[in-house]
């Protein structure tokens, strides 16, 4: 069963965020909690966890900005 | 409750315990549920804060009233909001407490008395001093607690409702939450007095500076000012000192905090302290703790899915409670 | 005991009893302490040791319903707020700001808070609460103590604005006011306190958001309320004279406006005119004029004319205050555009 990884939102004016970096590979082992990407809005760069275990499928690669919400990966 | 010293029985710390656990646990699974993009919306963390609101309302019935500022849900959870409620309103469904129209910064719910949320500093302040009003004209011996940060308490509303409360020796007692940042900025940067409390005495009635983190303390100070207030005593203003661990909102990062001073607070995190001292003094067992935090879990993931499956609210709702008629 | 409230008591048995806008509101508060034990009334120097309030509107009310008639100290987010958290807790009360302008002090908790806590409760809580103010030019105060300020709180869903002109209308509306579940913004006419109309029946409510037909005409309607009404009722008898018949409406409820009875009478004419005493610029009289157009625009003879005051704060000297508010010529030459 795959888990989304989605962009979250991140405070009040956030409408869209840039993945400035995967922390773990495409295909690599991801354990739930562990750092997984670092997302820049126009205030910080922030990491955020992996929602849950398995291997990791990225959807959208790094330097791209894309809206919150968007399902930028998936954890099977 | 002993007669003399006013500290609280093991009864009521592990009731204390349940309250922390209940806002801990809540705290922990919104920032989750943020944090994965599950849920989004707007949400002001209290992990640090479990404390002062279990400890106070313990001495409060159903009747009593709270008014609270935006970052109030451990107000709300410790006062008894349901859970579901507070779930699906956060999440701007039909099913939360406000039908979706008020948002993290607005729960209200009069049944457990949680009558305000407010978005604005400080104005929690002058609708608690009318709540009080109105139980000391009617007699019925309620009491109001307003709920505030130490932002607040250099806010014009503050410095009114004070003396007002004062003047009209009204049944209410100002709680301030002092944890030492007012949005971004540190207490010392903004603050004319070392201590909130120090202000009372510029309103004639008593200032109590507590260790907000430090539940008997909490307990102590809060029941003395409760009873003062509901035997007719008038107000009481308390400051009690405690931290916050994340922003000031979920997303900020909160890099104005200096990391010595976050780390220090982190290391006495109260949440686990109080449950080693409750072990350690064997006024429950671990068992007994570990059940209570079971209980709030399954309660919580109920209000998740509550709250999931609770629809949007619709479009129509624009048109109601804008008045008491539904507006064409 | 003997007041003045009880001992006036015969003048529904008198139909030519007249009393002062004062008195009846007087009366009204009175009226309302009397039947319902969750009004209170407070604000500055409202209680008798005060002296009944700056306009003695208050008189004798403390004297007799004790602490629940109290004067505040100078503190409107304070006061208002707690007049706000009265009524939540189920209490109405009536709470004076002494002057319009003193809104701007509290604003917060008018428009964040009285306004919207219905709303952003979901309906759990309301705000039954009677905000009453005075104001108006002429009297030299300046140009911090004589605006209407009005458009504020029409422009800010949630509230209830009314104004009346007479001291019958003062009364009704003021009780209506009290009971009504809304926040309701009570403007008193300060020069009009002391003009002299029919007395009022005790007792008898005049329902909000009901305009008064006050003249039946054909020819153009005239809408208006507090002193503008009362200023437009010499120009509307004068034209009369001149065989131009104006249908004169007094709004007494601003807000929510009373459409039906503007609509009716302005599809039977075809001509609008729009008077009141705040500036002109963004005013109600904008609003109104809008929402005609809107609704009657094949109907219409001619564009909806305003007649309001220069947009300027309130002046000082005579000469400047008398030339920032419109004058009767004003009123006249209004009407007479939508006749060309």
């Amino acid at each position: 069963m795959s888990t989304e990884i989605i962009l979250p939102k991140l405070g009040f004016s956030m409408t869209e965020g840039n993945i400035a970096e995967w922390l773990v590979p495409d295909g690599g082992a991801v354990v739930q909690g562990q750092p997984l990407f670092s997302l820049e809005n126009e205030k910080a760069v922030q990491e955020v966890e992996a929602p849950a275990s398995g291997t990791l499928k990225i959807l959208t690669p790094p330097g791209q900005s894309c809206p919150v919400g968007t399902v930028i990966g998936e954890i099977l | 409750m002993s007669p003399t010293t006013g500290a609280p029985d093991g009864a009521v710390l592990v009731e204390i315990y349940r309250r922390m656990s209940r806002i801990y646990q809540n705290d922990e699974r919104f920032r989750a549920m943020l944090k994965s993009g599950k849920l989004m919306a707007i949400y002001y963390p209290v992990r640090g804060q479990e404390v002062i609101p279990a400890a106070v309302s313990v001495s409060l019935t159903d009747r009593d009233y709270i008014t609270t500022i935006y970052r109030g849900v451990h107000d709300m959870l410790a006062k008894g909001v349901p859970s579901r409620l507070l779930w699906a309103e956060i999440a701007g469904k039909a099913g939360g407490a406000c039908k979706g129209k008020g948002g993290a910064m607005h729960i209200t719910h009069p049944p457990s008395g949680c009558m305000l949320t407010t978005g604005v500093v400080g104005a929690s302040m002058p609708i608690a001093c009318g709540l009080a009003l109105a139980s000391q004209i009617r007699g019925d011996g309620r009491v109001t607690v307003a709920y505030f940060g130490d932002g607040a308490s250099n806010i014009g509303a503050f410095h009114e409702s004070l003396n007002l409360a004062s003047v009209w020796k009204l049944p209410v007692v100002f709680v301030c939450q002092n944890n030492q940042f007012a949005e971004h900025t540190a207490y010392a940067a903004c603050t004319s007095v070392a201590r909130v409390s120090d202000r009372a005495a510029a309103y004639s009635m008593p200032g109590v500076h507590v260790d907000g983190n430090d539940p008997a303390a909490m307990y102590a100070a809060a029941r003395a000012a409760i009873e003062r207030a509901r035997s007719g005593g008038g107000p009481t203003l308390i400051e009690a000192m405690t931290f916050r661990f994340h922003g000031h909102y979920f997303g900020d990062a909160g890099h104005y905090i200096p990391k010595a001073q976050l780390e220090a607070a982190i290391a006495s995190d109260p949440y686990p302290k109080f449950r080693q001292s409750l072990l350690q003094q064997a006024l429950a067992t671990a068992g007994e703790l570990d059940a209570i935090d079971a209980q709030i879990k399954l309660e919580i993931d109920d209000a998740v899915e509550f709250a999931q499956a609770s629809p949007l609210p619709d479009v129509a709702e624009l048109r109601r409670d804008v008045y008491d008629m539904e507006i064409s | 005991m003997a007041n003045a409230a009880s001992s006036a008591g015969n003048a529904a048995a008198n139909p030519s009893a007249t009393v002062t806008t004062v008195q009846a509101l007087n009366w009204a508060l009175h009226d309302a302490l009397e039947a319902d034990p969750n009004v209170i009334v407070f604000g500055e120097d409202v209680a008798d040791a005060e002296g009944g309030g700056v306009m003695g509107v208050t008189a004798k009310l403390s004297t007799q319903f004790g602490t629940r008639v109290r004067s505040t100290p100078i503190s409107e987010m304070g006061f208002v707020g707690a007049g706000v958290g009265a009524a939540m807790a189920g209490m109405r009360p009536v709470v004076e700001i002494m002057l319009m302008n003193f809104t701007a002090v509290c604003m917060d908790m008018i428009t964040n808070h009285a306004a919207k806590l219905r709303f952003m409760s979901g309906g759990q809580t309301s705000v039954p609460l009677v905000l009453r103010m005075t104001t108006g030019s002429g009297m030299g105060a300046g140009g911090q103590h004589s605006d209407f300020l009005e458009a504020w709180f029409c422009h800010t869903a949630g509230l209830k604005v009314v104004a009346p002109s007479n001291p019958r209308d003062a009364y009704g509306l003021m009780l209506s006011a009290i009971f009504d579940n809304n926040p309701v913004i009570f403007i008193e006419h300060t020069p009009s306190y002391w003009a002299s109309g029919p007395a009022p029946v005790r007792g008898e409510r005049i329902a909000l958001s009901q305009a008064k037909i006050v003249r039946a005409g054909k020819d153009v309607t005239v809408i208006g309320y507090a002193r503008s009404l009362l200023d437009s009722v010499p120009v509307v008898e004068k034209l009369a004279g001149e065989g131009i018949d104006c249908e004169l409406i007094d709004l007494r409820t601003v807000w929510p406006p009373d459409m039906d009875t503007i609509l009716s009478s302005v599809a039977k004419t075809g001509r609008a005119v729009i008077v009141h005493e705040a500036v002109r610029s963004c005013g109600v009289g904008a609003e109104l004029s809008s929402r005609i157009h809107e609704r009657l625009w094949g109907q219409l003879k001619a564009p909806v004319q305003r007649v309001a005051a220069k947009d300027c704060p309130v002046p000082f000297s005579k000469v400047l205050e008398t030339a920032f508010l419109y004058s009767a010529a004003d009123i006249e030459a209004a009407i007479r555009k939508t006749l060309t």
